[in-house]
């Protein structure tokens, strides 16, 4: 393999994007398109949910229990209530605990929060008696159409029990471990603080490069074929790995363009911080993009023309949106399907790049994700060389 | 370069070894009868190096055969012109050459070595008959990618890219996009392509259509050039006019090689004027 040739195929194909200027905001704008676009709609704070409060509990009257002291006595609905974030939940008091049922059940409330009668009288008993089975008991109707609405009532109302539990501890003079209705909750990674778009980050600029990767390989080789470019290197010095590895430097400058722009329009845009090392996330999405270029060749000998080239779109975009865990975990298809992620290579680099952004994580930890786009991307690469080598 | 040649008197049939340098000429007189005469020890440039050799090349694709047991043979220096309506199998030839097609049967044999052969290719410059360009760079820029891609040096490129373009007219187009070129242009930078990096051997796949009819004579002029360098040019066209430039032609049928000679050797075998007509006389279809 000899360089001058290698980087004559690199410095072309740059030189085809400056003057191909749609094309090049095409890969510089689609990413950050989509940024932008997920941003603000899952904008990651889910705000104004209408929730349906019902307020029934009796409270506990001022005065004395065995063991505890509840001098101010007790009104935990109330408590609880008026922690409730009303920026995430918009708030309708409602008297009917049924009517307000009927309202989550007729899709005009997300949610109906309901605090029974004997809400505080079962957390004095669970307190005195700690071994008995009662337990007060909040219930959250709720509408779990919208797994992102659900999450955000469920997470709003026990932070408010939280908060609740947090303040009482103080005035109650009990410890927070003995409160029957502490929820604890405790962050390992994004200090509760993560939200949609931190996580959508890493999984778009490893999409970005995927997409673009392939669909413009695709496009190239099927030029390269029908040009009669490609035959024309055949018959010239210039060796196969040449062609490839000529390529794939070309890419991974476009590419590391794209991821920065990407990186930079997360963080300033959405305040997106990056925990980890970014070089360590830019070979990552470099490794992604080889891989995929490999694929772009192997693809492009089934297409005749562009038309035809497009229409892998779908055949790449499906599975990758679907299945790789770009918007959601992957846990969270149904388990059928959970196995056709493993051979989606997309997954490998959302899954890299979400740990080195969002948890910190070095090689070390990465090592599996990193160990299978390399074999990826060794594999594509290979097969591409010895698919333009083949004759007819 | 010293040989010796041995030969016959035509009138007492006494063999005699004359030694001699190329490009002589001497005098020799029979030692047995005294009959006078000359021995040619032809000039090593004047096409007695072989430099392809195709023995009984054969390729099918599939059950049709394009080529069929083509044997022939092209001089270091010699223009070619393989000639024959379209579907003759030339553009087959040649790609079988250049290593795009693996033959069926056969082989063919280029500057000694057979191919295909990866080495060789930087001896060779190859046109084909679609203008392989890229479409969206500049015409420099594609210079100067097959300029990379023989391995070049940068002094060695500025000189001969000025060259090159000058020779095909294209000095004023030489940032311009070739999307925005003419098919004749695109035709004429997909020659200078092949050209640049001065190779031994060319294939010029139809190089002159779409080429208006005096850069054609340009073209056929820098042709004849390249072989008074000792380049050795293989072109195919059906182009009769043009058959008539070359020092020698094959005539390609159904990917049989039906006659082969200079086309005054041809013309006077058919005792015809025009190759055109020796054409027809010797088998062949109307060409257009
Ligand atoms: N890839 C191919 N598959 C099948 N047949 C082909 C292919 N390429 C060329 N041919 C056929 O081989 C014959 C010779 O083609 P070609 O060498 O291009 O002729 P020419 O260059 O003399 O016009 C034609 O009949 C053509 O249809
Ligand atoms: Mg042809």
């Amino acid at each position: 393999m000899r360089l001058q040739r290698t980087l004559a195929f690199s410095k072309r194909t740059l030189l085809q994007f400056r003057h191909d200027r749609r094309t090049l905001a095409f890969v510089l704008v689609m990413p950050l398109l989509m940024i932008l676009i997920f941003g603000y709609t899952f904008g990651g704070d889910v705000k104004g949910v209408n929730v349906q409060l019902v307020n029934n509990d009796f409270g506990i009257q001022p005065g004395g229990t065995p063991g505890i002291s509840f001098s101010q006595g007790i009104f935990l609905g109330d408590n609880i209530s008026k922690h409730l974030d009303t920026e995430t939940l918009d708030i309708h008091v409602s008297a009917n605990a049924s009517e307000a049922r009927q309202l989550v059940h007729d899709g005009k409330a997300w949610a109906a929060v309901i605090f029974p009668a004997n809400f505080s009288e079962n957390f004095q008993w669970s307190l005195a008696y700690p071994e008995s089975s009662i337990r007060p008991t909040v219930e959250v109707y709720l509408d779990g159409s919208n797994p992102t609405i659900a999450g955000a009532v469920l997470k709003a109302v026990s932070q408010a029990i939280q908060d609740t539990m947090n303040a009482l501890a103080v005035t109650l003079n009990i410890s927070q471990a003995h409160s029957p209705l502490a929820v604890s909750t405790v962050y390992a990674y994004g200090g509760g603080e993560t939200r949609f778009i931190d996580y959508f980050a890493p999984g778009v600029i490893s999409f970005a490069i995927m997409m673009v990767t392939t669909m413009i390989t695709i496009i190239l080789f099927v030029n390269e074929r029908r040009n009669g470019t490609l035959q024309r290197l055949l018959a010239s010095p210039a060796t196969e790995a040449e062609i490839v590895v000529g390529y794939s430097l070309a890419f991974a400058v476009i590419g590391l363009l794209q991821s920065i722009v990407v990186l930079v329009a997360a963080m300033v845009l959405f305040n997106v911080s990056i925990v980890g090392n970014i070089f360590l996330a830019l070979l990552v999405v470099m490794l992604l993009g080889f891989g995929h270029q490999g694929l772009g060749i192997l693809l492009s000998a089934g297409a005749k023309n562009e038309l035809q080239a497009v229409q892998f779109i779908p055949l790449i975009l499906f599975p990758s949106i679907l299945l790789a865990g770009l918007f959601w975990p992957i846990e969270s298809i149904p388990s059928y399907l959970q196995p056709i992620s493993y051979v989606i290579p997309l997954r490998y680099g959302i899954d890299a790049e979400r740990s080195v952004m969002l948890r910190g994580w070095g090689l070390g930890e990465i090592w599996i994700d990193v160990a299978v786009l390399i074999a990826f991307a060794a594999l594509t690469l290979t097969g591409s060389a010895l698919l333009l080598k083949r004759k007819s | 370069m010293m040989a010796e040649k041995r030969v016959q008197c035509p009138q007492c049939k006494n063999i005699q070894a004359i030694p001699g340098a190329s490009g002589e000429v001497i005098v020799v007189t029979c030692p047995v009868c005294g009959f006078q005469g000359k021995v040619v020890f032809p000039p090593l440039d004047q096409k007695t190096i072989p430099v392809i050799q195709l023995k009984q090349l054969t390729k099918a694709y599939g059950r049709f055969t394009a080529v069929d047991h083509l044997n022939l043979t092209v001089y270091k220096g010699e223009t070619y012109g393989l000639l024959g309506p379209n579907g003759s199998g030339k553009t087959t030839t040649i790609k079988v050459l250049c290593g795009l097609l693996s033959p069926t049967a056969g082989q063919a044999m280029i500057l000694g070595q057979r191919v295909p052969c990866k080495t060789l290719m930087q001896k060779i410059g190859y046109m084909p008959q679609e203008t392989a360009l890229y479409l969206d760079n500049t015409v420099h820029e594609n210079l100067a990618f097959f300029a990379g891609i023989y391995s070049m040096t940068h002094d060695q490129f500025l000189s001969q890219e000025q060259t090159m373009l000058r020779f095909v007219d294209l000095e004023r187009w030489r940032d311009a996009l070739v999307s925005t070129l003419s098919g004749g242009m695109r035709h004429r930078l997909s020659l200078a392509c092949a050209l640049l990096h001065e190779p031994d051997v060319v294939f010029l796949d139809e190089p002159t259509v779409g080429v208006d009819p005096e850069l054609r004579a340009t073209f056929w002029g820098f042709f004849h050039a390249l072989s008074a360098k000792g380049c050795t040019v293989v072109i195919t066209t059906h182009y009769m006019d043009e058959a008539d430039r070359c020092g020698r032609v094959g005539l390609l049928r159904n990917g049989r090689l039906i006659a082969e000679g200079s086309p005054q050797d041809l013309k006077l075998q058919t005792g015809t004027t025009s190759l055109e007509d020796a054409f027809m006389r010797l088998g062949g279809r109307k060409m257009v």
